[in-house]
């Protein structure tokens, strides 16, 4: 079974983000960058699957500037077989993205598709959803557990206040929930090994797809500022405070 | 001198500070009278927290006028119970003076009071595009004063130095009263004696560090960890070798399959791949390019070859790179719940190999019921060697049984021209071994030193030395 990740550049989670100063979005100049979590979640769900003899292929796929060449050597590296490129430095936003990836979907007829729930930069939620519409695939989101059995993939989904399991005919969508797995480093030898395996490059024109943002970014602010903390001399003045003050006890 | 009841002299205190700012109740007399040793039981007379300079000062004046001894308090972090008041005497806190006074930004630097807290000022940095490097796992609690007084050093220190490096000017008063300005912040000032270095490292025994600027640098290019495991604990130094002929390294540690597994268990990490090692190497270094990553991957390969290192890791993102820190920087609070018997020992770099070997036949033959955790900032040559405490065994045969074994563990190190007490200080648990590491002439002349600052020894009485 072919299995197909998305993966995406983000900043890294661990960064402090800073806005521009003319509010118009995030200072990305000489920001650290990485693997959206979620994806990286979805790679490691990929490796799982092959290492446990049901997938044969895991095809990795990124859309963004020639950087996010590193963020697919890193999920070769982390047992992805092959790399797609989607080289654009244009902004890039859900539909799009899901278009893109319909594209190479057609082109590379995987069984399963694992993306994240959402990448950390934009926060949408969207992608997954809107490329199972395209597919005509179902869908699995928020997985917590997915169990291929044949044809069929299960999908424990994290909703409010439980757990609600759907079993989908395969080709299917999943997109990944924190709780899926712990995605392991990069080891060095893997890492020399993912420099000789393939990575190809395409622009959207080569995919058919020309990018149509939708939405225009009005303005992007920083939350507001927490009000400082306080000191506490004793054990029962903090319980004082956390009754009188915060009313959390 | 009239010699006054405890209470009377309480009541005089008090009139030196701010109000409300003398305790005297059991909870903080408990708390404020130890560090994270708990070897001795804190007996505080009281606590006190200036505000000022000036305060410290009438504080320093009335123990001279009283004969009363004064334990300076920081984090109280410090793991030789330097800020331990076990005698009666007055514990000086400076959790009240935490204010960062001025950045000087052409100068990079950035003025401190003694009560900042380390993390205060590695943030203060990072908000101003730079860069203050000295760090460790007690970073979030540790103060300047703390830092400074036992010189602290950390993991940053094979490429930054201890935190003595980083201080452009102090403020102290000394134990005779005297408020000096050392330094006055200047890059170059060759005019006779550095004062500022005596009272770096000094564990306040020569004065209070109320002030120091410190300096601070540009932030390293996107560190990246490398996580390695090791065949055979030599092979931290081979290892080491190899990546310092062609690569500057911003770390180098090194830890026992037993401390990480202290550290998994506790949460929050996992083991960095599944091959077992019996010792493990953290290094890092900043990949600023794609040729620095590919030269670390040619000198891991050399390493694999050699038949020192079996497998290997690479951080991606700094979310992975502060969980490999963790495998290593949790060490100490994982241990902690055993009581650990902490030996904090050092040579120079090129002794490492024969002198871990030695040591490990020691502690072998000496310790062949307890665990022992061996990590450490092995880079510089310090080890940090851990002896826990059996459930079943009393606290005090447990640490008598260590003391027997110091001597066969420090009769190496002197052999070695090493040192007892490579970053923790002396404090009072390691004074009776201090002659391990300087000489008798040499003691002498530090207890000249200390009759010259504070003659009448009020200042932190019985730590290093007694007089
Ligand atoms: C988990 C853990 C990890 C650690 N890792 C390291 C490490 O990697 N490297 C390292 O070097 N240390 C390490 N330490 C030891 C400790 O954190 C350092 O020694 C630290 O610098 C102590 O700072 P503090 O403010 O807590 O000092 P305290 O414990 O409060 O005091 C230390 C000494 O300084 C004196 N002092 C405090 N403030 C002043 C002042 N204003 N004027 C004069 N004297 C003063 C005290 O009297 C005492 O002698 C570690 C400790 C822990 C608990």
């Amino acid at each position: 079974m072919k299995v197909l990740v998305a993966v995406k550049r983000v900043i890294d989670y661990n960064v402090k983000v800073r806005v521009k100063a003319d509010n118009t979005g995030v200072d990305l100049t000489n920001v650290k960058m990485a693997m959206n979590p979620f994806c990286e979640i979805a790679v490691e769900e990929a490796v799982r699957l092959k290492e446990k003899g049901v997938a044969t292929e895991i095809v990795v796929v990124s859309i963004g500037p020639k950087t996010s060449q590193e963020q697919i050597r890193t999920a070769l590296a982390l047992g992805a077989d092959r790399g797609i490129q989607i080289e654009t430095d244009e902004e890039v936003q859900s539909l799009d993205a899901a278009k893109l990836l319909k594209a190479v979907v057609d082109k590379e007829q995987p069984q399963l598709v694992i993306l994240g729930k959402q990448s950390i930069d934009s926060d949408n939620n969207q992608t997954g959803q809107m490329l199972a519409a395209l597919a005509g695939m179902g869908q699995g989101t928020f997985a917590s557990e997915v169990v291929v059995d044949g044809d069929k993939v299960n999908v424990t989904r994290e909703v409010d206040g439980g757990l609600v399991t759907v079993g989908l005919k395969l080709p299917a969508v999943v997109t990944t929930d924190l709780r899926l797995n712990e995605p392991r480093y990069a080891s060095l030898p893997n890492i020399m090994k993912a420099k000789k395996k393939p990575l190809e490059s395409v622009s959207p024109a080569d995919l058919g797809v020309t990018l149509s943002p939708r939405l225009t970014t009005l303005k992007v602010e920083e939350p507001p500022k927490r009000a400082g903390g306080i000191k506490v001399g004793s054990v029962s003045e903090l319980v004082e405070k956390l009754k009188n003050e915060a009313k959390v006890i | 001198m009239t010699i006054h009841a405890p209470e009377q002299l309480i009541e005089e205190l008090k009139k030196l500070v701010d109000e409300g700012k003398v305790r005297t109740d059991a909870d903080s007399l408990a708390n404020f009278g130890k560090d994270w040793t708990k070897i001795y039981e804190p007996k505080p007379l009281a606590i006190v927290f200036p505000k000022t300079t000036e305060q410290v000062q009438a504080i320093v004046a009335f123990a001279n006028e009283h004969k009363l001894g004064l334990v300076p308090s920081g984090g109280r972090t410090g793991l030789s119970a330097g800020a331990v008041a076990s005698q009666g005497e007055i514990v000086v806190s400076f959790d009240y003076m935490n204010q960062i006074l001025d950045f000087n930004a052409a100068d990079r630097t950035v003025r401190c009071q003694a009560g900042v807290v380390t993390q205060q000022l590695q943030d203060f940095a990072e908000e101003n595009g730079l860069y203050y490097p000295v760090d460790f796992a007690s970073a979030g609690s540790s103060q300047l004063g703390g830092n400074l007084s036992t010189n602290a050093g950390g993991i940053k220190v094979i490429k930054y130095g201890m935190s003595r490096d980083w201080v452009a000017g102090l403020t102290v008063v000394t134990g005779k009263g005297d408020v000096l300005e050392l330094n006055k912040d200047l890059e170059k000032n060759n005019t006779g004696y550095d004062l500022r270095h005596l009272f770096i490292g000094a564990e306040g025994t020569l004065g209070f560090i109320t002030e120091a600027t410190m300096k601070l640098t540009r932030k390293p290019d996107n560190l990246t960890v490398l996580v390695l495991g090791l065949n055979d604990i030599t092979n931290t130094m081979d290892v080491l070798r190899t990546f310092q002929q062609s690569m500057d390294l911003t770390a180098y540690e090194f830890f026992s399959h037993q401390a990480m597994q202290h550290v998994i268990a506790h949460g929050g990490t996992s083991a960095p791949f599944d091959a077992d090692a019996p010792y493990y190497a953290l290094l890092e270094f900043e990949a600023t390019s794609e040729q620095k990553m590919d030269q670390a991957l040619e000198l891991f390969e050399k390493c694999v070859e050699e038949g020192w290192v079996v497998d290997g890791v690479v951080s991606q993102s700094e979310t992975q790179l502060n969980s490999l820190w963790r495998l290593r920087e949790g060490i100490s609070e994982s241990i902690a719940p055993h009581t650990p018997y902490k030996n904090d020992i050092s040579v120079v770099v090129s002794k490492v190999p024969a002198f871990l070997t030695e040591i490990d036949a020691v502690v072998r033959e000496h310790y062949p019921d307890f665990e022992i955790i061996w990590f450490g900032h092995i880079g510089d040559g310090n080890l940090h060697l851990n002896i826990l405490k059996p459930a079943a065994l009393a606290k005090e045969d447990f640490f008598k049984q260590c003391e027997k074994v110091n001597k066969w563990v420090f009769e190496i190190v002197e052999r070695h021209r090493g040192s007892i007490s490579a970053e923790h200080g002396v404090g009072l648990v390691k004074k009776d071994y201090l002659e391990y590491t300087r000489s008798p002439v040499e003691v002498a002349y530090l207890k000249g030193i200390k009759q010259v600052f504070d003659p009448n020894n009020v200042m932190n009485p019985g730590k290093i030395f007694d007089l």
